[in-house]
């Protein structure tokens, strides 16, 4: 009897567990959707987005909740004003090269029925180019010189100078706030709102509720002058690690799953469902090798081997970055030429990125002086070896992952690699401070092609390893002004910047998006992954009769 | 017994202190920039810098921004997170429930199932039970948490779809519903990260209490005990496992905080809203005034799990006195 009782115990708690864990699961309306993302959207408001919330979860949230003036079109072209397509905006004309007009949508409410004027919109740009309130938005929007309402639906939006640009600056880089609930509002007052625990927009969906670190809920706005959407309710979920966000996807507790990380065999995985797709999106990514160009911790003098241009080009061309590419994201990225991300619309017809070509670069190192004079296997001038040490963060799977193969393909022609995995604050810190020989960057862009400038003007603010050719300065200048044909010009940099070799540019990725196959007509956008989700509908016919644990 | 009290209390402030000003000062020399990662999108310029770091109190000597804590901590202001931008007060005021919850029920299960089992090895020396628990603990011992879980998520979350993957709540019951079912729902969560860290720590509760109950029921007071014809579950209850318990308290008492800050991998792998993730995320980011924060509330359970202890035994063995 006695013996018996751990048994009995053991076998009553696993048929408890096993029958009535599972009785309280939900059963799921085929109209909501969950999604599942690593990061919680903490104040998804316009203008507040500076600093460490300027992030993907903040901006995708405001998407659903606040709309622009106007939105791209197929192209994502940043330039003029004809490829972008009406939001709030009913309609734009151009008065001179200096002003533009917008007409609102004289349908659009805020979320608490008020109507959306052009005070609403001059409000915003008020606080948007107040360098105190919003130094990153001020930056961006430096080219206005006035926004000013004409009656109630007009904006007029006038600038300091002509460029390519305009249209894009005033729908892009932020949407319109309630002048009627925030008017008078200080900064730290509106930071510690109501408004911000629970904004009230005017987009497709409003808010409902957040419960921290875990979901935010949306509702569909049922009178959302664009169409009332079919996804009726919208839960984003959060889970930082990515098993657990694959876990999520693939025991149905979610619907979709945005940019799905390396390893490839993720892919895979999520392959094999079958109530579930795969949808790749350009990515606003691009990963490089960044040369420095001065020498580690002393930008006065130039950098004993990377300064040589020689060198850096040798770096480019003994590396197999196809091979590189494949090896981690599979048939999901390509390698770029230059440091155009997939997003932005320059990459269109841009030549194509040399292929490896070690026999080349020895050639190269050969004629600079670089020889393996003691048979170490590793190449040697004036009794200096050629060591360099690669700095990359210890967050970035797919960094550490390249930087090994990186270490082995360049040891092939002798030279040698120090990998330095950092955690991520000293690793920007020694960025920022140019303490590096090559740095394993990555970098986020808008879809503007201007936002290149940063790293690789003379006087770029994140211009970390000197690069600095007069030449390519002018060609940006010109295609940010929109002389000539702004591709050309855009497309001259590039080859110039391939030509200077200051980075061996390695991959371009996709963002893989994973969505149940009961929603149609999706759309995803590289922008801003959810912004049409308004305009998917539910397929009934595929609708699970129960999803979930 | 109050001297005694008084007397721990104020060694628990000492201590208290002088771990907080270690945690202080080590931070700070520690490599890397706090205010870089606000950075890492948009390049800020000299002034911005300049600007966040009168904002969060950099530019003061260490000794000033040690004081500014000291005072902002008396009245339960813990400063803002650089990382959140939020105060540190309400995010781990929003963590704290869903440390409290797994690590207590870690505990429940580690010290019911764990000293249950220990006893019954015991009492069961070499018998067929006690070498299949002991083979069956030592593996547990062995495993690590972040595997297990890994492996349980994915073979009852995913594969058999048993219990949720992931995550705390299921966002699909609305906050309008009855209690009752939303604490089905988290119970229904709070299973597979409770195991996954119960299991480890229950082999090592088994394995203490083993060990300590054997040398209870082998010295002559049991045995004086079973000559006088008291109960067997009585000998073995009242009389050897109240002595056993002690190695099994000490335990406790290490346990405690490990729940908090050795749940990080856990917490990651289930999604689970607690203050392990948020620490780590702090020491990761160089997020002083968070670390300060969280290091704060993870020093003082230390202590109070210490002076719980020493309570615990004077309570339990009346030899021990608490002056």
């Amino acid at each position: 009897m006695t013996r018996s009782r751990p048994r009995t115990f053991l076998g009553t708690a696993l048929t408890a567990l096993v029958l009535v864990c599972p009785l309280g699961a939900q059963a799921r309306d085929p109209n909501t959707i969950v999604i599942v993302t690593g990061q919680q959207a903490t104040v998804p408001v316009p203008t507040l987005m500076e600093g460490a919330d300027n992030n993907l979860a903040n901006l995708e949230v405001a998407d659903q909740l606040f709309l622009r003036l106007a939105g791209f079109g197929p192209s994502l072209t940043t330039v003029g004003e004809r490829d972008f397509v009406p939001r709030l905006a009913r309609s734009w004309s151009r008065q001179d090269s200096l002003t533009l007009v917008f007409d609102l949508d004289p349908r659009a409410r805020w979320h608490d029925g008020v109507p959306v004027t052009g005070a609403d919109v001059v409000f915003t740009f008020e606080r948007a180019r107040n360098p105190a309130i919003a130094p990153r938005l001020a930056d961006l929007l430096r080219h206005i010189s006035s926004v000013t309402a004409e009656g109630e639906r007009r904006v007029v939006v006038r600038f300091s100078q002509p460029y390519a640009e305009q249209f894009y600056d005033v729908v892009y880089h932020v949407a319109p706030l309630p002048s009627h609930l925030l008017m008078g509002l200080t900064q730290d007052e509106l930071k510690r709102s109501e408004f911000v625990r629970n904004p009230v927009g005017n987009g497709p969906y409003r808010w409902v509720r957040s419960v921290p670190g875990q979901f935010i809920e949306l509702a569909a706005n049922k009178r959302f002058f664009l169409g009332r959407p079919a996804v009726a309710r919208v839960f984003v979920r959060i889970a930082a690690d990515p098993d657990a966000r694959i876990n999520f996807l693939l025991s149905g507790e979610a619907d979709a799953l945005e940019n799905i990380v390396p390893p490839i065999a993720n892919l895979a995985r999520i392959e094999a469902a079958r109530n579930l797709r795969l949808v790749p999106v350009p990515s606003p990514t691009v990963g490089y090798l960044l040369f420095n160009q001065r020498a580690p911790g002393d930008p006065e003098r130039p950098h004993p081997i990377l300064a040589d241009r020689s060198v850096r080009r040798a770096i480019t061309l003994s590396l197999d970055r196809q091979a590189l590419v494949q090896s981690v994201f599979g048939t999901y990225a390509q390698v770029p030429f230059g440091p155009a991300a997939p997003i932005l619309w320059i990459r269109h017809n841009a030549p194509a990125p040399l292929g490896p070509d070690p026999a080349a670069a020895g050639r190269l190192l050969s004629a600079a002086g670089w020889v393996d004079r003691d048979g170490d296997g590793v190449l040697d001038r004036d009794g200096r070896p050629l060591l360099l040490r690669l700095n990359f963060p210890n967050t970035s799977a797919v960094r550490g992952q390249m930087a090994l193969q990186v270490q082995e393909q360049l040891r092939r022609v002798g030279i040698a690699i120090e990998l330095q995995r950092l955690e991520v604050p000293v690793w920007l810190e020694r960025r920022s401070g140019g303490h590096f020989d090559i740095d394993f960057s990555s970098a986020s862009q808008d879809p503007s092609p201007s936002g290149l400038t940063q790293s690789w003007s003379c006087s770029g603010g994140d211009n970390v390893a000197h690069y600095c050719n007069a030449r390519v300065d002018t060609l940006m200048e010109r295609a940010i002004r929109g002389t000539g044909n702004p591709a050309d010009s855009w497309h001259e940099v590039l080859r110039q910047i391939e030509d200077d070799a200051p980075a061996t540019f390695l991959y371009a990725p996709s963002y893989v998006h994973a969505i149940d196959r009961r929603f149609g007509h999706v759309t995803i956008r590289p922008e801003s992954s959810w912004l049409e989700l308004r305009q998917w509908t539910v397929e009934r016919a595929r609708e699970r009769p129960r999803s979930g644990y | 017994m109050k001297r005694w009290l008084l007397r721990r209390l104020a060694q628990a402030g000492i201590t208290l202190a002088i771990a907080m000003v270690l945690l202080f000062v080590l931070m700070r020399l520690a490599p890397g920039d706090p205010l870089s990662r606000l950075g890492e999108n948009r390049p800020l310029s000299p002034a911005e810098t300049e600007a966040l770091r009168v904002r969060y109190g950099l530019d003061q000597p260490l000794l000033a921004q040690f004081g500014v804590f000291l005072r902002g901590a008396a009245r339960g202001d813990l400063g803002t997170s650089i990382e959140y931008g939020r105060p540190v007060s309400a995010l781990v005021r929003e963590r704290l429930p869903a440390t409290i919850l797994l690590g207590g029920a870690v505990l429940l299960l580690n010290f019911t199932i764990g000293i249950w089992l220990g006893v019954r090895q015991a009492v069961r020396r070499d018998s067929v039970l006690d070498r299949w628990l002991t083979t069956v603990s030592l593996a547990g011992y062995a495993m690590p948490s972040f595997w297990l879980g890994l492996v349980l998520a994915w073979l009852v979350g995913v594969k058999w779809r048993l219990l949720p993957a992931a995550g705390m709540q299921d966002p699909l019951l609305g906050p309008d519903a009855d209690w009752g079912a939303r604490g089905a729902d988290v119970l229904r969560h709070l299973v597979l990260p409770a195991l996954t860290l119960s299991i480890v720590s229950i082999a090592a509760t088994m394995r203490y209490q083993r060990t300590a109950m054997l040398e209870a029921l082998a010295l002559p007071y049991v045995t004086t005990a079973r000559a006088k014809g008291v109960r067997e579950s009585l000998v073995r209850w009242r009389h050897a496992w109240r002595n056993a318990l002690f190695p099994v308290l000490t335990l406790f008492g290490l346990w405690l905080p490990v729940l908090v800050t050795g749940s990080v991998f856990v917490e990651s792998v289930f999604a689970w809203p607690g203050l392990g993730s948020l620490a780590a995320g702090a020491v990761g980011y160089r997020d002083y005034p968070l670390l300060m924060g969280t290091s704060l509330l993870i020093s003082a359970l230390v202590v109070a799990a210490s002076l719980l202890t020493d309570l615990a035994y004077a309570f339990l063995d009346p030899r021990v006195r608490l002056s």
